[in-house]
């Protein structure tokens, strides 16, 4: 125990030194070698407190080794495209089992791991979490392979699936929503508007890769449910906590790269957070990767940092093809060029802030280039290179890197997308519509893929209208091998639609299905500002021969909105003329037309009536009306 | 005695219902009067109209800046010079090359194959971490609603959609569309695109055709064309837009084809009729007449106007033009929602001045009322009144009306495969003349329930017609106006009238003749075939509506000018007397 403790305290001190290194240059950091700086650190420190001297007890015989990794790739892509991922891995110190009588006691280190998702995550009894925040279009046709598979890319928004330890279904809802909500404010997301109306349980797709068993109760079930909110907006305030679970909190290494201006000016963007909960015999230990990929437009995004309006170019910039009519009147435009120079700072905005300072393992860089391209790290005047142009950062100093190149079309090949998917809503009508998926399988292999679909209630599916189009005269039954589905209930559940495909080498198929809308209820329609209702993408992967997701962009269902100041209207003008008939007719119907001697001769029958009148009219001193008036009076 | 009862008796009386029912005629052609006058008189005066304003506060027309001028202009004419090249070349090698370019900017192109229509090619460029739900189409056909060739609404579409590129601002989608035409191509393109296409961007929220013909480098105002099928309007704001981004940048507007020297006329009385009956042909005749363009994206909640550049020299210069679409995309990428804040139904009186659907709608109205007293009228004001409703004649009548709707469907049907315009015609024709000179003919009582029957069908139609599509309505219900004149008589002269009457509100001969009047671009003696024209390719009802509405109740009123014979009953006279 005196063990964790010291090394908790080293940790710390660690922590506080290097803030303070960065600033006043007390110690360089000039060794590669990561347990080096460690023990830099930790000499550092004690030299300058002099505090527990018993540390340098453990110095020499333990190394201390954070589990932190962080790496940047940066791969550019045809047609001046560039991807750039960041890679951070951390772990977790071992995970207890909860037991009853020394939990009361019981304290928890957590070194790297962040300390605001570990106690959620046994708390919820999860085991394993996995967020998406996606934005953009992945152009598959060009730039080939989603990065890592398609496994850490969502659909547009934000995705969440988790795999939760529980006794049975409705514990593990419940745990789930607590985890959702946990989520929503340390994500600055709209988790908490997770439901059991957009929950799924997945049967085919997400399930995890190795095997895992209940690990805080043997009795336990494991439950795999996902949620996804489409069309999420997506932004700086979802960045900022992502940087925060890092250990270096965007401060030094690559994470001192992401800023939300320039992460999210780009073609494309994700984030992603992995947690896994890795068990041996007695413990367990969550296992962390976060990731945060853009693509970016080269030519666009450099230029804005020049000229933030892109204005017309100024004449003498034009690149005209010389090969067509070319004047001072027109100029048919050249492609973008290929040659290209730019530094990272530029793309970023910032410089990378020296290596990550925490890690056994130094910051790395790494640019998947071809040979024509020339990447060069800049450390302040000076310029490195290295054979496979990856580059461990292990020093404090400002960094930056160069890349130039004559051909960016150059590039190291691509992996082509094993297939194709995009989806559309079809249909004319205000009441009902379809909805068309279209598959594309370019390999020479047939290709199982499992289709993945939560569909809102409002929208009521006919599965009876599935229809195949393919050129090659498939029949449903041949490209359907198994199906599930879950029909929705209204304001509980979704439309659970999964089905396994098995699609013939280089032939593209039409999946389709129609559905009718359902009108909502008046206060289930968002307020005004809304361009229709998001439905999810749909999740397409394959497992063999390779593993690979995708999915489909979302769509925008517009449902009939009614105009919701008409019930305004309607009751106003039907409550006046309703007021205005009651009235008129009430009136004729209770009212009578008597002339005046009539009205008289009733009156003297009625004596006190009678006295009463003659009093008045003698208080007034007015003349009684002649018995010759025709004039007539309404009496009610 | 309550005031009612005294009421009553005091109509009573004075006999007042007998002399309404005696009336009605009369009533009937004063309620039409007033509905024609309210709309050619009432709504063009001072007063009774309004000034446009952009509804949508988020639109914000014209307040950015625009960009497309300076090398933009170069860059232009380069392509110009490349597609003038292509005039001759055939549509799908011409396809290929402009997709060339267009790939170029990273645009995603697909071809529509269409044998029928013609192949249309279209690219995509997705907005930059947009969520591609929406997009904004920018069209511009091969050939023009007058024939031309739209090299420069094509190079412009081009080189908008490369400045487009570069800008980070889009939220929606930017599709471009080249189809050969300007009318069945584009439509098909649109329906292929909510059935069947692959490579599709979102919902269409707002689609503008460029119509800048040759190679001309002046023009000198725009047109702007926006009546769509059925009597769908685009949302008033995107019309809006495209008049206040339009004159913003110091060009003038002409809508629905009003002569240049016309342009301005918004301050006499004379220029807003002119341009308001110009609203209205527009819409009636929306998929009949030549299409601008914009009428093959109605339906589907799609906003689409037509923008012309209309004379060969003057002062503005076609990146003045290209600047229209620029600012009316940057308004419409501004959208958060749907259009939905403005106006639907309107009439234009002016490119700044409208009436809406309250001011407007009692028009027709009140000339479906008309149809409505005119039934009513001979239903009422004959010996033969109070027949009890099951009576043989009521029923008779009913089912002759079903066969005559069954005819009338039979008719539409046969001429959508064998369109034709001069054998429906002289069949008409000779229906009112064999009818009307005719021996024997229907009994007198048959005569009356027809006409009441044909003329409750038609008001019915009208009615739920006039909202929908008010220009529709209310033109075919002028027309039809002088079924209700229509008496049986047996003498010569009557017969005649009878006969003109007839002839004058055949649905057939009345569209082909007020055609031939009014429809610049259309001769009579095509009318029918471009109605059909409009169903068969572009969807729109107007020959239904013409044959399923009108035609029955023309049949039926035919039908009743057969002389009459008064049939020998003994039960007609008594029942009189005892009312």
């Amino acid at each position: 125990m005196q063990l964790i403790l010291a090394i908790f305290w080293v940790f710390l001190a660690a922590y506080k030194s290097q803030a303070e290194e960065i600033q006043s240059s007390l110690l360089t950091v000039e060794t590669s070698n990561s347990s080096d700086i460690d023990g830099a650190v930790v000499d550092a420190h004690v030299n300058k407190n002099n505090l527990i001297g018993s540390l340098q007890y453990f110095q020499g015989n333990e190394k201390i080794l954070y589990p932190f990794n962080e790496e940047l790739t940066i791969r550019p892509l045809p047609r001046n495209f560039l991807l750039t991922s960041f890679l951070f891995q951390l772990e977790s110190n071992e995970v207890t089992k909860p037991e009853l009588d020394s939990e009361f006691n019981s304290y928890k280190h957590y070194t790297v791991f962040p300390k605001a998702l570990s106690p959620i995550l046994d708390r919820t009894q999860t085991r394993q979490l996995h967020l998406r925040f996606t934005h953009g279009l992945w152009d598959a046709e060009e730039w080939g392979q989603l990065p890592r598979q398609g496994y850490t890319s969502g659909g547009n928004g934000v995705e969440m699936w988790a795999v939760i330890e529980a006794p049975d279904q409705k514990a593990a809802f419940q745990q789930w929503i607590s985890l959702a909500n946990s989520l929503s404010g340390l994500f600055c997301s709209s988790l908490n508007f997770i439901g059991s109306e957009k929950t799924t349980y997945p049967v085919f797709s997400f399930l995890p890769e190795s095997q895992i068993e209940p690990f805080f109760d043997v009795s336990n079930g494991l439950f795999l449910i996902r949620a996804a909110l489409a069309n999420e907006p997506i932004c700086t305030e979802n960045l900022t906590p992502f940087l925060k679970l890092l250990p270096t909190k965007g401060k030094s290494g690559i994470s001192s790269l992401l800023d939300g201006h320039k992460v999210f000016d780009s073609q494309w963007h994700s984030m992603s957070i992995d947690i896994e909960s890795k068990c041996d015999e007695f413990s367990c230990k969550y296992e962390m990767n976060e990731q945060i990929e853009m693509v970016f437009h080269l030519p666009n995004t450099l230029s804005r940092a020049d000229r933030p309006i892109p204005k017309p170019l100024a004449s003498d910039e034009l690149r005209c093809d010389e090969s067509k009519p070319h004047d001072d009147y027109q100029c048919f435009p050249l492609p973008e060029s290929r040659n290209l120079k730019f530094d990272l700072s530029k793309l970023f905005g910032k410089s990378i802030s020296g290596t990550n300072l925490v890690s056994e393992t130094p910051s790395r860089i790494c640019a998947v280039v071809a040979p024509n391209w020339n990447v060069l790290i800049r450390v302040g005047d000076t310029f490195f290179s290295t054979s496979d142009n990856c580059f461990d950062i292990s020093d404090n100093n400002f960094q930056d890197m160069v890349f130039e190149t004559d051909d960016t079309s150059q590039i190291i090949p691509l992996e082509p997308a094993p297939f194709f998917a995009s989806r559309s809503l079809t249909g004319y009508s205000q009441d009902a519509g379809g909805m068309r998926t279209v598959i594309k399988n370019p390999t020479n292999d047939t290709i199982n893929i499992f289709y993945f679909e939560s569909l809102p209630w409002f929208l009521r599916l006919y599965l009876s209208s599935l229809k195949l189009e393919s050129d090659s005269g498939l029949l449903l039954r041949d490209v359907i091998q198994d199906t599930f589905y879950s029909p929705a209930v209204d304001r509980q559940r979704p439309s659970h639609l999964e089905f396994n495909l098995s699609i013939p080498a280089n032939t593209s198929i039409a999946l389709s299905f129609e559905f009718d809308k359902v009108l909502l209820k008046y206060a289930e329609y968002p307020p005004d500002a809304n361009h229709g209702f998001e439905i999810e993408s749909a999740v397409l992967s394959v497992m063999s021969p390779m593993k690979y997701t995708v999915r489909t962009a979302t769509s925008l269902l517009p449902l009939s909105t009614p105009d919701f100041s008409m019930p305004y209207n309607v009751i106003i003008l039907t409550s006046t003329v309703m007021g205005l008939v009651f009235g008129t007719i009430f009136n004729l119907m209770v009212k009578k037309l008597v002339p005046l001697e009539e009205l008289e001769k009733q009156q003297r029958t009625n004596l006190l009536t009678a006295l009463k009148l003659r009093i008045a009219g003698l208080l007034q001193r007015r003349p009684r009306p002649s018995k010759s008036t025709q004039s007539t009076k309404e009496l009610q | 005695m309550a005031l009612i009862e005294k009421l009553e008796r005091r109509f009573m009386r004075l006999g007042l219902l007998p002399r309404l029912i005696k009336a009605l005629p009369r009533l009937s052609v004063i309620c039409a009067l007033i509905g024609v006058t309210w709309l050619a008189l009432i709504l063009p005066m001072e007063g009774q109209y309004r000034r446009t304003y952009i509804s949508e506060n988020a639109l914000m027309p014209s307040q950015a800046y625009s960009y497309f001028r300076e090398t933009e202009w170069n860059i232009l004419r380069g392509y110009r010079g490349q597609i003038d090249e292509l005039r001759d070349l055939e549509t799908q090698t011409r396809n290929e090359i402009v997709a060339s370019w267009l790939q170029e900017f990273g645009t995603k192109t697909a071809v529509y194959r269409d044998e029928v229509d013609g192949d249309t090619l279209y690219g995509l460029q997705h907005a930059a971490r947009g969520d591609g739900t929406e997009a904004m189409v920018l069209a511009a056909p091969w050939v023009n609603v007058d024939g031309q060739f739209n090299v420069g609404g094509v190079s412009l579409a081009i080189s908008l959609l490369r400045f487009f590129s570069r800008w980070p601002v889009w939220s929606k989608n930017i599709v471009i569309v080249i189809s050969d035409n300007a009318h069945t191509s584009l439509r098909s393109w649109v329906e292929a695109y909510h059935t069947s296409l692959d490579l599709t961007g979102g919902s269409i929220e707002a689609a503008v055709v460029l119509d800048y013909p040759e190679t001309n480098d002046f023009f000198r105002y725009v047109e702007i064309f926006y009546s769509g099928l059925n009597g769908e309007l685009p949302n008033l704001d995107l019309v809006n837009i495209a008049v206040h981004v339009t004159e913003h940048e110091g060009m003038k507007v002409a809508l629905n084809g009003v002569s240049e020297n016309q342009i301005g006329d918004d301050d006499s009385f004379s220029g807003r009729l002119r341009t308001l009956a110009g609203s209205i042909t527009q819409l009636a005749y929306a998929g009949a007449q030549k299409c601008y363009g914009h009428e093959a994206f109605s339906g589907w909640r799609i906003q689409a106007i037509t923008l012309r550049a209309r004379g060969t020299d003057g002062p503005f210069d076609i990146t003045t033009f290209g600047r229209i679409p620029e600012a009316v995309f940057r308004s419409v990428n501004n959208l958060l929602e749907k259009f939905h804040q403005s106006f639907f139904f309107y009439l234009l009186l002016a490119p700044r001045l409208f009436v809406s659907i309250g001011s407007y709608l009692p028009a027709a109205i009140l000339l479906s009322v008309s149809f409505m007293l005119s039934s009513l009228d001979n239903l009422l004001n004959n010996k033969y009144a109070s027949t009890s409703l099951l009576s043989a004649y009521n029923t008779g009548a009913f089912l002759v009306f079903a066969v005559v709707l069954f005819f009338s469907f039979l008719v539409s049907q046969v001429l959508l495969h064998f369109p034709s315009t001069p054998v429906p015609i002289t069949a008409s024709i000779l229906a009112s003349l064999l009818l009307g000179a005719a021996k024997h003919g229907l009994s007198a009582p048959l005569a009356y329930r027809f006409r009441s029957l044909a003329f409750l069908y038609f008001g019915l139609i009208l009615t739920s017609l006039l909202v929908v599509n008010f220009a529709l309505a209310f033109g075919i219900s002028l027309l039809a106006l002088p079924m209700t004149f229509v008496k049986n008589e047996s003498d010569f002269k009557r017969r005649l009238k009878n006969f003109i009457l007839l002839i004058l509100s055949n649905p057939f001969i009345a569209v082909c003749l007020v055609t031939d009047l009014i429809s610049p671009d259309l001769s009579g003696s095509q009318a029918l075939e471009r109605l059909i024209f409009g169903w068969t390719r572009m969807g729109s009802w107007t020959w239904f509506v013409v044959c399923l509405g009108w035609l029955p109740a023309w049949l039926l009123v035919a039908l009743s000018t057969s002389p009459a014979s008064i049939p020998p009953s003994k039960t007609t006279t008594e029942d009189k007397k005892n009312a």
